[in-house]
Formats: C-alpha cells, structure tokens, sequence
C-alpha cells in the first residue's frame, strides 16, 4: 500500500525522460547547427600565437587573413551555417600558423643578418688593424 | 540462320570484354577525372621544396602534412563540392607555405651556429692580434729600454774610457786633463810639433761631447818673474786653444787660463816638482 504512490511516480519519470530524450534527439537531427567550437578555438588560439611571435609587424598580412577568416567564421555561426564556418576556423588557423612562420623566419634572418654583420666588422677591424702595422 | 548464333549466343569473352568496358566507363563517369582549380599549383610547390635538400632536412614533418593536404586537394570532387574544393586547395596552400617558411627559419637556426663560429674566430683572431700587438709593444718598448740603458752605459762606459785614455782626474771642477811640458820648448809657448797624441785625444772627446766646454790653464813653476810666468802661461794656454779650434772645437766652448806659477802641484826645490808644474790643464767641465 505505502509502495503504490512512488511506483506511479517512478512510471510518469521514465515517460517523462524518454520523452525528453527523444526530443532532444528529433531536435538535434532537425537544425543540426552545432557550432565548431573546437575549430573556432584553435584559429583564435593560432592567432594569439602570431601574435605573440610578433607577426603583426613581421607578417602582418598572413595575420591579417586569419583574423578576417575568424571574423568570417564567426558570422557564420551566428548565421547557422556552420559547415562554412568551421572551413573559415580552419583557414584562419593555417593562416595564423603561416603568419607565426613566416614571423620566424623573418626573425631567423634577422639576427643572422646581425651576426654575419658583426663578423664582418671584426674582420674589417682587423683588416684595418693590420694596415696599420 | 547461320549468322545468328553469333547475335544469340555471344562468347563468354565477348560478354567479359563488355563488362569490363562498361565498368570501366562507369567508374570514369562516376567519379570527375580532374583534379579541382589550383591544386596543381600547389602540388608544384610542394615538389620544388621536396626536391630540395635544404628544404627536405629542416621540414620533414612539415612536408608530410603539406603532402597529405595536397593530396586531398587534388581529389577530384562533384562541381556541386566547389567550395570543399575550394577549401582544401586553400588549407593544402597554406600549408605548403608553412612547411617552406619553417625550413627557412630552421636552416638559418643552423646556419647560425656556423655564423656564431666564424663570429668567435674573428673575434679570436682579432683578440690574439690585439695581445700581439700589446706583446710586441711591449717587446718594442722593452728593447727600447734596454737600448736606451745599454746606450747610456755604453757611453759612461766610453766616457770612461776616453777619460782614462786622457789620463784626466776626475775632480770637483770637473775632469781635469794635464798636458805635461814635453809638449813645450822651454821658455816657448810654441806647441813642439810631433805626437800630440793627447791633444788628438782631447779633440776626439770633444768632438764626441759637444755640449761639454773647457777650460785651459797654463801653469809655470817659480823660475822667472811672476809677470814673465803669467804671460807665458797664458800663451802655452792659448796655443792649446789654437790647437783645438785648428781641429774644429768651437772657440766658445773654450776658455783659456793663465794662471802663472802660483798654484804649483808639487816642489819647486827640485827639479822633478818644478817639471811637474810646468803644465797646462784642461779642465772639461761637467
């Protein structure tokens, strides 16, 4: 007797979960708009990496690419179109990568730029010392 | 009739041949024989870095993801997957890119440690230049010392010498060099021609020292008048000084004396005493 009113309400719980669940499958199946977090997460992480690497004053049209590609992506979630935008997260990832790259290598031949530089003048001090003797 | 068992019953080959044909044109109508706008660009430039060495050692694993997007890139896709078409040529583009700018950046990281070694030997060589050229200072300097002392003693040690080859005393006034009276007929002030060795020896310091002056004395012993003995002295005195300006002294490096027989050195009650000061001195002052 006491069992009789947790038994009816445990029955209505389960309709209640399944009906739940299954609406959040219909819904999930009908608007399929899930935004490409991980994507979008990546670009924005991509960017901040140039960024760091000082790609906006040695690469800042690769960096520039990816921010509008991100911008890009962006809308495009906010407009459901979420295939495009995880193509435009990705694209602004590679493009960010390539600005933080190219950054590298900017800075790379700087510095050797400076050593071969600083070579060159020892030598040319020597050379000068030399005459001198 | 006779020609159509062929129309009914076609060989097995026949039949396999037509299969194989039309499963051939299948697959080629099936799936679009190209490769998508501008993956062979990309395919080209992931080739050029592939066929270089450089390239190949310093983005090994750059290149293989760049291969893998190529290869997507160039996966022939339905004219309604443009845009995926699109996209992978874009990822596979960028990525050839990275893999280029990455192999940069590394062959100048190692090229670096060449620079860095070639900025150390000319920093090496010009420290080792500097301390040789300190050490040959040093050496020079040195040996300039050494001269300047060896100089200054050689030449004590030649004043030395040409004092003792003067026979000359060294005193308070200076060296004192006496000329005995052999070099004088008696009574004359006329120099005896003949070996003035030590005349000549005289001229030879002078003419070595000439910042040095001198004085010339005459001196008599006490035969005569003072008067007499003083003009004689005198004479004697200025005969030696002819002697020397003769030979090229100066005559203002040279003072002349007559001092007549008031400072003997020695005795005039014998006949040695009187003949040691009959003389003339010369006094080369300091």
């Amino acid at each position: 007797m006491s069992f009789t009113p947790i038994r009816i309400l445990t029955q209505h719980s389960r309709a209640l979960v399944g009906g739940l669940l299954t609406a959040l499958l219909l819904s999930a199946c009908a608007s399929a708009p899930v935004a490409p977090t991980e994507s979008l997460n990546n670009a924005r992480g991509a960017i901040e990496n140039a960024e760091q690497a000082e790609a906006r004053q040695y690469a800042p049209a690769e960096l520039e690419e990816a921010q509008a590609q991100l911008t890009a992506a962006e809308r495009a979630v906010s407009e459901e179109r979420m295939l495009e935008a995880e193509r435009l997260a990705e694209q602004a990832r590679v493009s960010a990568a390539l600005a933080k790259a190219r950054t590298e290598e900017a800075k790379a031949a700087a510095i050797n730029r400076q050593m071969e530089r600083s070579a060159e003048a020892l030598r040319e001090e020597m050379r000068r010392g030399g005459d001198q003797q | 009739m006779k020609t159509l068992p062929f129309v009914k019953k076609p060989s097995l080959g026949t039949i396999g041949s037509a299969v194989v044909l039309s499963s051939i044109l299948l697959t080629a109508c099936a799936v679009a024989p190209v490769a998508p706008p501008g993956a062979a660009e990309a395919r080209a430039e992931l080739n050029a870095l592939q066929s270089n060495p450089d390239m190949v050692r310093h983005a090994r694993v750059e290149l293989r993801d760049a291969e893998e997007a190529v290869r997507l890139a160039e996966q022939p896709l339905d004219d309604d997957e443009a845009a995926l078409a699109e996209h992978r040529v874009y990822m596979a583009d960028r990525m050839v890119a990275i893999a280029a700018a990455k192999a940069a950046t590394r062959k100048a990281e190692a090229a670096r440690e060449q620079l860095s070694e070639e900025r150390e030997e000319a920093r090496l060589a010009s420290r080792t230049r500097e301390v040789d050229q300190a050490r040959a200072e040093a050496r020079r300097a040195r040996q300039a010392a050494e001269e300047a002392t060896e100089m200054s003693a050689r030449e004590t040690a030649e004043l030395q010498q040409q004092i003792e080859e003067l026979q000359a005393k060294t005193t308070d006034r200076g060296l004192v060099l006496t000329l005995g009276d052999v070099l004088f007929a008696s009574g004359s002030a006329e120099l005896q021609s003949g070996d003035n060795r030590n005349l000549e020896k005289l001229v030879t310091f002078l003419n070595e020292y000439p910042e040095r002056d001198v004085l010339i004395e005459g001196h008599t012993d006490n035969v005569g008048s003072a008067a007499f003995n003083q003009t004689l002295s005198r004479q004697r005195a200025e005969s030696v000084r002819r002697y020397l300006t003769e030979r090229g002294i100066q005559s203002r490096r040279i003072d002349v004396s007559g001092i007549g027989m008031e400072r003997p050195v020695a005795s005039n009650e014998t006949a040695t005493g009187r003949q040691q000061n009959r003389r003339v001195e010369v006094i080369i002052e300091h």
